[in-house]
């Protein structure tokens, strides 16, 4: 059950792009300070979740509470200003901004926020390439561009989607730490990933979906026990 | 006297300075034009209604308001900006989700609104506008002697545009308008009110149109069609310069400016086509632009008038058979020489609606091929006695000719693009027929005989004229359902339903689009022809860009991509022109409210909504048979 420490509460979220019908009766809950993730085969509306909470999915009906607010009517903009970012799957680096100004994009729109000496101290490689456009960067700074931007705004609530595609380890290492560092500051997170190790060593429950809903949780805790579970979920 | 390769060393400069003067509007209103571009995903048409706007903002506040040139210069954009913004916000903002050339088609229809509104207020003369004290006289510059007005305009435009692209590429919310030019969407999410800076955007690009309008008060007379031209050849501008960057349009427009003055030394009988010029020879060697990039494929949005008539021809006959033996007792009842130009703008129509209708391609130039292809069988059949047969043969082969050369270059870009090609060129052949001694200028060819069809019927009574332009009718609607029905036109339905899936399957969709555009100005010209002898006159109205947006307006209103829809829009149009003759402006006032509705609510156009309706129909009472079958079975299955 939902208690009041719910930052984020998803019930009977149903999703459409155009026609087909996405998400199926999603939900799932979030409290504050926890890292939670989204496991799932393709397809299976990891990503639609994401973007029905930050409100750019076409269509959605059921209901999303952010810390008490219902959300499911309001343009994305007005969600956001509760305090959520969204870090896009294919990152979303502006290509006719620098990087200095894809990072300082978003407005601060709370207190709370890492300040610019902060964000460059966790990400020392953005500051060397302020002045490069932001389509310029490799996968990986790209990466940490997306991530970097966010949280600076203020925004206590952070949406990652798949923060790991496609990325060499010692950079999905690095990716790691920066979200520990972030778990350890207070924010909560909603990660989507495929790759189950990383998100095993930062999450604290897992959501397994299926078909667009959730079909299972499982507990930090429990994932040693219900290993064979999980790697039926996720097997191909 | 000083010269430079024996010219005048004070001509080339003076001309040299009117072409920077040209030059800065050009720079002001295609900078406005790549602003809204950006962001809109919509080219202004009206752009040029709302520059002409601020000339009058600066004119009426002078008399009524007793406000001068600096007041003008600060209200004048104001006005057009909020003018602009409440436009944007009750109506426009409707459109984004729909294809890009709504958005054209609309504002197109704004444009045709406002300068019919000042039309109707103000005629056509033009108003004097003073030179504001502290800026006349002029200054000696040794080579010439330069107006200080005009040196102010030159320098005002740069300032304007450099503040411009400072404030997009160095401010805060230019880094948001970039952003949001790429990811709306994502801009979004970070929670910026992205509705809010489109509005915004729209409101400072036409602002910027009232702000040229105010500097170009003083230098030419303030009327309600000092916007229109020079829209298209800004238009030009815009495709020569690609609209991916704002220092590049403004560079552009200098450009050309000077380019213009230089051929009015050089060559003055070019110099009003040298940028249209310029811009097939971009085309030819860089489609994207001077300083564009090149897009992928066409993202086409979703296409509301990709409906294309299904059915057989068998079903197709009984409408044209009802239609023709309508038409046929037509003439007893109504006034046969109206009906002919009907019947010829159907035509016409038919020929426009081929090429959007079926290879979702929309030509803002049309006229170019009706109005040459008028022109060549009035002459023919004045000046060299053609038989009618002979003299419609050759205006079509002619016009044909044209649209191969204008199609072969426009397919070269997509969608709006597309559109302001087309347009500019059209442009190019109006001027042509203005100054090519064969058209008699403003006068047109008039009187033209009918002559003898074959030699042996007599055309010259208006009852066998009628039924010689039917005949053509249904030659040419006939030509275009088989057109339509052919393997050709499969294919063409499927370059225009997804260009990059019918290339992957083998099919060369420019081989195609580039056919199908010559077959519709060729069949646009037998339209021409034959109105020029129906009517006995061919003249530059049949040639200038208002006859384009006509023909767009008919099938618009009859429903694009339906047979039938041009013939009705023709005969609506043409009807709602005879009636409307009297009252003036009102024309242009109403045919841009007709456009401005069909967009926002009647995209279908008339046949398209009594189509939709009937298959709507057919279908809830097919459910409804289904359902009842479906229940019979029920009750008659026996319960096991």
């Amino acid at each position: 059950m939902p208690d009041t420490s719910d930052l984020l509460v998803i019930s009977d979220l149903h999703g459409h792009y155009g026609e087909s019908h996405v998400l199926h009766g999603m939900n799932l809950s979030v409290r504050a300070g926890e890292v939670v993730t989204l496991l799932g085969r393709n397809g299976a509306g990891k990503t639609s979740t994401l973007r029905a909470i930050i409100g750019i999915l076409g269509q959605r009906e059921g209901s999303i509470r952010v810390s008490g607010t219902e959300t499911i009517r309001l343009p994305s903009e007005r969600i956001a200003r509760l305090g959520i970012a969204l870090c896009p799957e294919e990152r979303g680096i502006f290509s006719s901004l620098t990087v200095a100004e894809n990072l300082r994009l978003p407005p601060r729109l709370k207190a709370g926020g890492y300040t610019d000496e902060e964000v460059y101290g966790l990400f020392p490689r953005l500051l060397e390439r302020a002045s490069s456009q932001g389509t310029k960067l490799s996968g990986g700074e790209q990466q940490m561009l997306a991530i970097a931007r966010i949280i600076r705004t203020g925004a206590n609530i952070l949406l990652l989607d798949e923060p790991t595609e496609g990325l060499a380890p010692v950079i999905v290492k690095q990716i790691a730490e920066v979200i520990l560092s972030l778990k350890q500051r207070g924010f909560t997170i909603l990660l989507v990933e495929q790759n189950f190790r990383f998100a095993a060593k930062v999450a604290d429950r897992h959501y397994v979906v299926e078909h667009g809903k959730v079909v299972d949780e499982v507990a930090a805790s429990d994932v040693t026990r219900r290993m064979p579970e999980i790697q039926a979920y996720l097997g191909v | 006297m000083a010269t430079l390769f024996g010219i005048p060393l004070a001509a080339l400069s003076g001309q040299l300075l009117l072409g920077l003067i040209n030059g800065a509007f050009y720079a002001i209103l295609s900078l406005g034009l790549a602003l809204i571009f950006g962001m809109l995903n919509i080219i202004n048409f009206a752009h040029g209604a709302q520059f002409m706007m601020g000339a009058f903002v600066a004119w009426l506040s002078l008399t009524y308001l007793g406000l001068g040139y600096w007041w003008a210069l600060l209200l004048a954009p104001l006005v057009v900006g909020i003018v602009g913004i409440i436009i944007e916000r009750t109506m426009l903002c409707r459109l984004y989700k729909l294809d890009h050339l709504y958005g054209l088609l609309f504002t197109f229809g704004i444009s045709l609104l406002i300068e019919g509104f000042f039309r109707q207020l103000y005629g056509v003369s033009g108003m004097p506008y003073a030179v504001p004290e502290i800026l006349t006289g002029g200054l000696d510059l040794g080579i010439l002697y330069a107006p200080i007005y005009r040196l102010w305009v030159v320098a005002a435009s740069v300032v304007v545009c450099i503040g411009v692209w400072l404030a997009v590429d160095k401010t805060r919310l230019g880094a948001y308008l970039r952003a949001a030019t790429e990811n709306p969407t994502l801009v979004r999410t970070f929670g910026i009110n992205v509705p809010v800076l489109i509005t915004l955007t729209y409101g400072i690009g036409v602002a910027l149109a009232g702000f040229a309008g105010v500097l170009a008060a003083p230098i030419y007379s303030v009327n309600p069609l000092m916007g229109s031209n020079l829209i298209i050849v800004v238009f030009a501008v815009v495709v020569i310069g690609g609209m991916g960057s704002i220092l590049g349009s403004v560079v552009t427009g200098f450009g050309l400016g000077i380019l213009e003055g230089l051929t009015k030394v050089i060559y003055p009988e070019a110099s009003s086509t040298v940028i249209f010029l310029v811009m097939a020879f971009v085309l030819l060697v860089k489609p994207a632009g001077l300083f564009g990039k090149e897009t992928g494929g066409a993202a086409q949005a979703d296409n509301g008038h990709a409906r294309s008539e299904r059915g057989n021809l068998k079903t197709l006959g009984i409408p044209l058979a009802v239609l023709l033996a309508v038409f046929a007792v037509a003439p007893f009842a109504v006034y046969p020489i109206f009906l002919m130009k009907a019947l010829c703008f159907a035509m016409f129509a038919c020929a426009f609606n081929l090429m959007i209708g079926y290879g979702g391609l929309l030509s803002f130039g049309h006229a170019a091929f009706f109005g040459m292809a008028s022109y060549i069988s009035a002459y023919t059949a004045k000046q060299w006695g053609f038989n009618p047969e002979l003299s419609i043969l050759a205006a079509a082969l002619v016009s044909g000719g044209l649209g191969a050369a204008i199609g072969g270059l426009a397919i070269r870009r997509q969608g709006i693009y597309f559109s302001m090609i087309t347009l500019a060129l059209a442009q190019m052949v109006y001027f042509f027929c203005l100054q090519a001694p064969f058209t008699n200028g403003e006068d047109g060819i008039q009187s033209v005989p009918r002559g003898h069809l074959f030699g042996l019927i007599d055309l010259s009574s208006d009852m066998t004229m009628y039924y010689f332009v039917l005949a053509m009718f249904a030659l040419v609607y006939l030509a275009i359902v088989r057109i339509v029905h052919s393997p050709f036109g499969r294919v063409l339905s499927a370059v225009k339903g997804n260009e990059p899936r019918a290339v992957s399957l083998g099919y060369e969709a420019n081989r195609y689009k580039f056919m199908l555009f010559v077959f519709s100005a060729t069949l646009a010209g037998v339209a021409g022809a034959t109105k020029a002898l129906a009517l006995q006159l061919a003249s530059l109205t049949d040639v200038f860009w208002s006859m384009s947006g006509e023909v767009v307006l008919m099938s618009l209103i009859g429903g694009l991509g339906t047979l039938l829809g041009p013939v009705v829009g023709a005969f609506f149009i043409t009807g709602l022109q005879n009636y409307l003759a009297q009252f003036g402006a009102w024309v242009t006032i109403i045919q841009g409210l007709v456009f401005i509705i069909c967009v926002l609510v009647f995209r279908r156009g008339i046949v398209g909504e009594i189509q939709g309706w009937s298959s709507d129909l057919m279908k809830r009472s097919g459910k409804l048979n289904a359902g009842a079958s479906h229940g019979e079975s029920k009750l008659s299955t026996p319960p096991a």
